[in-house]
């Protein structure tokens, strides 16, 4: 297992790329997975950001891991704070379809995006941390 | 993997007010593109034009931007247009359902 700790600032989200691009290269993911995985990482990371505890409430940092499996690899992406808003994507269709401009939604894509871009992904949240939990497959 | 800086050139042309972005556009540097957004969006006499060639890499955040844009130079009747879409950014493009208001929406 592979440990990264980084500050909760946008500025640290690439690190995660970089760090992550290695792993996956050395485990044989294929080029578009690898991209796949960056995008789905580094919306973990923006959640964790965007609302995750701020430093002078003590929650300065996220913890990233790295899980090689046989099968694939699973991240997790933890921060402390409370949950944040979370629905089980059970439909697939794309979001920003069949509305009108004026109706579309702003945000919102970072979760569906993890949920397109991985196998399995799943959030645990307690009063104190969220954990973001992806794992993807390394494709035959 | 190359880790390039993000930038933002911008051209004006007769008719079009063009942004090339460059490298990697994530929550980071947000405030760098929404500023240099902010004194063209109201242009109603150029066309607001995205170039996205040299963009490495786009995520939600980046992809929440160019919704905001396209609702608002819609809300103005301004017209607006991403050009040159990398194939990777495509896929998050297509998966989200943008690509369908990119084309249909302000393109022409």
């Amino acid at each position: 297992m592979i440990r990264l700790q980084i500050p909760s600032h946008a500025d640290y989200i690439d690190i995660v790329r970089v760090c992550l691009y290695g792993i996956a290269s050395k485990l044989s993911f294929s080029y578009e997975d690898i991209e796949d995985m960056k995008v789905a990482v580094s919306e973990a990371c923006t959640n964790a950001v965007l609302h995750g505890r701020p430093a002078e409430e003590g929650g300065s940092l996220i913890d990233v891991t790295f899980q090689p499996t046989e099968a694939g690899i699973t991240i997790v992406v933890k921060n402390d704070g409370p949950p944040f808003a979370h629905q089980e994507i059970t439909a697939i269709a794309p979001p920003l379809q069949g509305i009108e401009i004026s109706e579309l939604p702003v945000g919102g894509l970072g979760i569906y995006l993890m949920e397109a871009l991985m196998d399995e992904v799943s959030v645990q949240s307690n009063d104190n941390s969220t954990e973001v939990i992806l794992t993807k497959y390394i494709s035959e | 993997m190359k880790a390039q800086q993000f930038q933002i050139e911008q051209k004006e042309t007769n008719d079009s007010y063009i942004l090339s972005l460059a490298g990697e556009l994530d929550l980071s540097v947000v405030p760098q593109l929404r500023s240099a957004l902010e004194p063209v969006m109201d242009r109603k006499d150029q066309k607001l034009v995205l170039n996205l060639r040299e963009l490495s890499y786009i995520d939600s955040t980046g992809i929440g931007i160019i919704v905001s844009i396209l609702k608002y130079r819609d809300g103005i009747d301004a017209p607006f247009s991403v050009t040159d879409i990398p194939p990777t950014i495509q896929r998050l493009f297509d998966l989200t359902g943008i690509s369908g208001y990119l084309t249909e929406g302000t393109e022409q």
